[in-house]
């Protein structure tokens, strides 16, 4: 599935996003980076329709956004917030299952093949021991696989990620990274996400897009568009980048 | 772990059936004597013409100790459900059942009713309506801040402290035998309840229960965080008010006909909760049998434990509170 | 857990045995070593002044005392009861008419009229359990708590007591030889009669059906038996009390007495209504139509209604003793008697439209 924006305007009082032509392909993992306050997770609320964005200014397949009801955005789209925030301390399963609601007409409560899905999808992200636990036991890591979980119970074919790595230690970060990868290149899901590390989002993603206080500096590939230049010019900070078989690795704030 | 579900399920199926036991072994309680098989008898003589039975037996079970048991089966049932119910779409488990100003619109509606309106207009209607108009009017000012609870609990306190003053207002014009009444009224009680009440108010009460159990699971989903809902594709504004006004119908039908029943909507979804857990497609069901039970119980101990009437109002925190720390300090885990 | 219930139901019942010693020993006021000095309804030492002249009274049935003594001179200001809910206000007296209003329902008080009106003695009544000291304090002038609280002894006593203080004696002794006579009339009528057949009467007072008061003596003085006379007041110096439909089921009463002291818009239960309600239908009154109003109680007691009380209710419960009671003529009797009204009954009559009418 294709998301293609054009002109998308957002206002907040003291912040604007505009981005005037961007579009994000099917089976790619594309990861938003940029300082705080760049309009990221802003950028990722319009798409996914948890914000008011004017008609006309993202299509999905061809299909403007804002014409879809919320059930049938919901079937196309699933929006991975940073943290779960929940009051009751739901069992896993339970959790996941509400992935289903997209699905179920008001007054219904999942059935057998809704609790499948959500068994499918636990099992997918290696928590097929959980479903019966409490969220409230679950460590961060394992909090952001359920919710990824949930997503997949949704059964969208776009998945938006918003810092799905944040606090997390360097092996739950990878897990989560090689699990976003994992859903690309299987079940050729368009991906994404923000990150804040610019090292593991220029490892694990097709694209990149740089955006600061609310525009979009730079898109393309990683190998291509990171240069020490374009960070210098986005951070406000110098980077030096070092190139080892492939990978790149940066130095901030470093003195020549 | 294969013994422990049993007996879980086993508890939930025994929850579910407790109040209509209750109910039956409550028929046999009051102030009038009868044995377990005049009880019988009497429930059985409208359909085994060779039964007979004192005409007084008959109206006692049929006429008052019926009513009052189906009244506070339904009343029970009500409160809890709703409070159940706004305590996840509010994701808050501080919230009752009168927080948007329903018991306040209630209270003043009955009083104008009792001090200045007379018989033309009965408290229960003037309750039912007044109640109506504080969730409305709570609703309307909060607007389209809908993403924000906190404001709507905010319009919730403001407009019960409006009411509050108004029906001071009331009282300050009322007369002493007015004032007799209306605090009768406030306190809560179900002791002149006749199958008129159950005929106006239990429509309303049955309607807004039955549309809360069958968006129990929605409910669920609804007590995430508002971006979540959305996200999960949920009309949040349309369900939010469908819950509201579910709940509100169903407590102000039932504030309506026994007045001002505190703690119930608090402490009965907790109470199951403890039980079962959080999720909403058992505690909603278990909130209206437990809930029912519980002021059935309650009403029980009004009629039988001295001469007069305790308002039940007074004893549903005096066994609700209790019970709730005693279950509180027993439980010593997070059970929302 | 089984015991349990049965403490709390024991525990219950002594506190509320204790409530009811206290608040029943009816009229306690003792004059102590100074003439002047009382101890009133709530054990408040209080001492009068020397001179009573100017007096307010903010409890109807003193109020209704002082009238019937011929003192109306010295109210200088009256109660909201009197003002609102007293049906014979109107006609009482004159300079009644023009008496300042003093207090509302909900026990507050126009303070700075009152200081204007300067009185030397405040009457309160001893269900407004704070305002007579509240008064006191913040006014210097003495207050007085002072009622029958629904006794007729005490009623008795507190027309002589205040008859002293008024100088009034001979008329107090008048007033309370006259409503001695016409009680000893009824009871010695009764007393003739045996066996006397006493009624069952279960009274819907204070416009509820089911509340109902445990202490009624114009019951007890008629011939009848007040079936709530077992239970216990459910509040401090109230002789009100609440019951379940039911519990009027179970004592299935010959008689039912609804309080009919309200005007016909003001009343919430009337004896058709009772007949209509098919809970109610089982009981014996019911069945033989045996529902009446009855004046029930005023503010305590108007004396002169609470006669009429009597008599009207020893016709009710024993018509074929009392048949040569006029009911209105003798009640015309007693208002004119006490308050030089000459149709008082007839007007009360025509104000209250009791549509069973006043015993045939």
């Amino acid at each position: 599935m294709n998301i293609k924006i054009k002109q998308l305007k957002f206002n907040y009082p003291n912040f604007s996003l505009e981005i005037s032509d961007l579009s994000l392909t099917e089976g790619r993992v594309t990861t938003i980076v940029g300082p705080n306050g760049a309009g990221k997770t802003t950028l990722l609320k319009c798409l996914s329709g948890l914000l008011t964005i004017p008609p006309g200014s993202v299509f999905i397949n061809g299909s403007d956004l804002t014409t879809l009801k919320g059930g049938q955005r919901a079937q196309l789209i699933s929006y991975v917030p940073q943290e779960m925030t929940s009051i009751f301390n739901y069992k896993v399963l339970d959790f996941v299952l509400m992935g289903r609601a997209a699905y179920l007409p008001l007054f219904s409560p999942p059935g057998e093949k809704d609790q499948q899905l959500a068994r499918e999808a636990l099992t997918y992200i290696g928590l097929n021991n959980y479903a019966q636990r409490s969220l409230f036991e679950l460590s961060s890591g394992e909090r952001r696989l359920v919710l990824i979980a949930r997503a997949l119970a949704q059964q969208a074919q776009i998945l938006f990620l918003d810092e799905p790595t944040t606090f997390l230690d360097p092996k739950n970060e990878i897990e989560i990274l090689q699990l976003i990868k994992k859903l690309s290149l299987e079940m050729k899901k368009t991906i994404v996400l923000t990150l804040h590390n610019l090292e593991v989002a220029a490892a694990y993603s097709e694209r990149l897009v740089f955006l600061k206080k609310g525009r979009v500096i730079a898109w393309g590939e990683p190998a291509e568009i990171m240069t020490e230049s374009l960070l210098a010019k986005i951070y406000d900070v110098s980077f030096k980048i070092i190139d080892w078989q492939g990978h790149k690795f940066l130095l901030k704030g470093h003195q020549e | 772990m294969k013994s422990k579900f049993i007996s879980s399920q086993r508890l939930t199926w025994i929850m579910l059936l407790l109040p209509f036991g209750l109910l039956l072994f409550s028929l046999g309680l009051g102030p009038y004597p009868l044995s377990p098989s005049d009880v019988i008898k009497t429930l059985l003589s409208p359909f085994i013409s060779a039964i007979n039975v004192p005409e007084a037996f008959s109206v006692i079970i049929f006429r008052i100790r019926l009513p009052r048991l189906c009244l506070a089966f339904l009343v029970g049932a009500a409160l809890s459900v709703s409070g159940a119910s706004l305590q996840a779409l509010f994701k808050n488990p501080l919230i009752n059942e009168y927080i948007l100003g329903l018991s306040s619109g209630a209270a003043f509606g009955a009083a104008l009713s009792l001090v200045f309106l007379g018989q033309n207009f009965p408290p229960q209607l003037a309750a039912f309506i007044l109640a109506v108009v504080a969730v409305g009017g709570v609703l309307l000012i909060a607007g389209h801040s809908e993403t924000h609870l906190i404001t709507l609990i905010l319009t919730g306190v403001i407009m019960t402290a409006f009411f509050s003053a108004l029906l001071s207002l009331v009282e300050y014009f009322a007369s002493p035998y007015a004032l007799q009444s209306l605090f009768f009224w406030l306190m809560g009680n179900l002791s002149l309840a006749t199958w008129k009440d159950i005929i106006l108010a239990g429509p309303l009460m049955t309607f807004g229960i039955i549309v809360l159990l069958l968006l129990r699971w929605r409910l669920n989903v609804l007590s995430l965080s508002d971006d979540q809902v959305k996200a999960l594709g949920i009309n949040l504004r349309l369900e939010k008010i469908l819950v509201i006004l579910a709940a509100t119908l169903a407590t102000a039908a039932a504030t309506s006909v026994v007045g001002i029943i505190g703690w119930v909507g608090l402490i009965v979804p907790h109470l199951v909760r403890m039980m079962v857990g959080p999720d909403n497609r058992l505690v909603i069901p278990l909130s209206a049998t437990v809930g029912a039970s519980f002021l059935i119980l309650a009403d029980d101990l009004t009629r039988n434990l001295a001469s007069f009437e305790i308002p039940i109002g007074i004893l549903t925190s005096l066994i609700g509170i209790p019970l709730f720390i005693v279950l509180l300090k027993k439980t010593q885990r997070v059970w929302l | 857990m089984v015991n349990r219930p049965k403490k709390f139901y024991l525990m219950m019942s002594l506190l509320l045995l204790e409530i009811c010693l206290f608040s029943l020993p009816s009229f306690s006021i003792q004059k102590s070593k100074h003439p002047f000095k009382i101890r009133d309804n709530l054990q408040r030492e209080v001492v009068l002044p020397h001179q009573i002249k100017r007096i307010l009274s903010l409890q109807p049935e003193i109020t209704r005392i002082l009238i019937a003594l011929g003192q109306e001179k010295k109210l200088i200001g009256i109660d909201y009861f009197i003002h609102r809910y007293d049906h014979l206000y109107p006609l009482l007296k004159p300079r009644l008419r023009d008496l300042p209003l003093v207090s509302l329902s909900s026990e507050s008080i126009n303070w700075e009229l009152l200081l204007r009106l300067k009185p030397d003695l405040i009457f309160t009544s001893p269900s407004e359990t704070h305002l007579a000291s509240s008064l006191q304090k913040k006014t210097g002038i003495p207050t007085l708590v002072l009622s029958s609280q629904g006794r007729l002894t005490s009623l008795l006593e507190e027309i002589k007591l205040i008859g002293q203080w008024v100088n009034q004696e001979k008329r107090a002794a008048y007033l309370c030889g006259f409503f001695q006579d016409k009680i000893k009339m009824v009871v010695s009528t009764l007393a003739r009669t045996a066996p006397l057949q006493k009624p069952r009467v279960y009274l819907a007072f204070w416009s509820s059906l089911t509340r109902t008061p445990v202490d009624y003596e114009p019951v007890k003085v008629a011939g009848g038996i007040n079936l709530a006379e077992e239970l216990l007041p459910e509040d401090l110096g109230t002789v009100g009390t609440v019951v379940s439909v039911e519990k009027i089921l179970a004592w299935n009463p010959d008689i039912i007495l609804l309080h009919g002291n309200y005007l016909p818009e003001e009343r919430k239960i009337t004896p058709a209504l009772v007949f209509q309600d098919k809970r109610l239908s089982a009981i014996r009154a019911v069945k033989n139509k045996q529902v009446y109003y009855t004046f029930g109680f005023w503010y305590w007691w108007d004396p002169a209604q609470v006669l009429v009380e009597i008599m009207y209710l020893a016709k009710i419960f024993h018509p074929e003793i009392f048949t040569r009671i006029d009911l209105e003529k003798e009640g015309n009797q007693v208002y004119q008697i006490f308050y030089s009204l000459p149709h008082g009954f007839t007007y009360l009559q025509q104000r209250l439209k009791w549509e069973n009418g006043w015993s045939k």
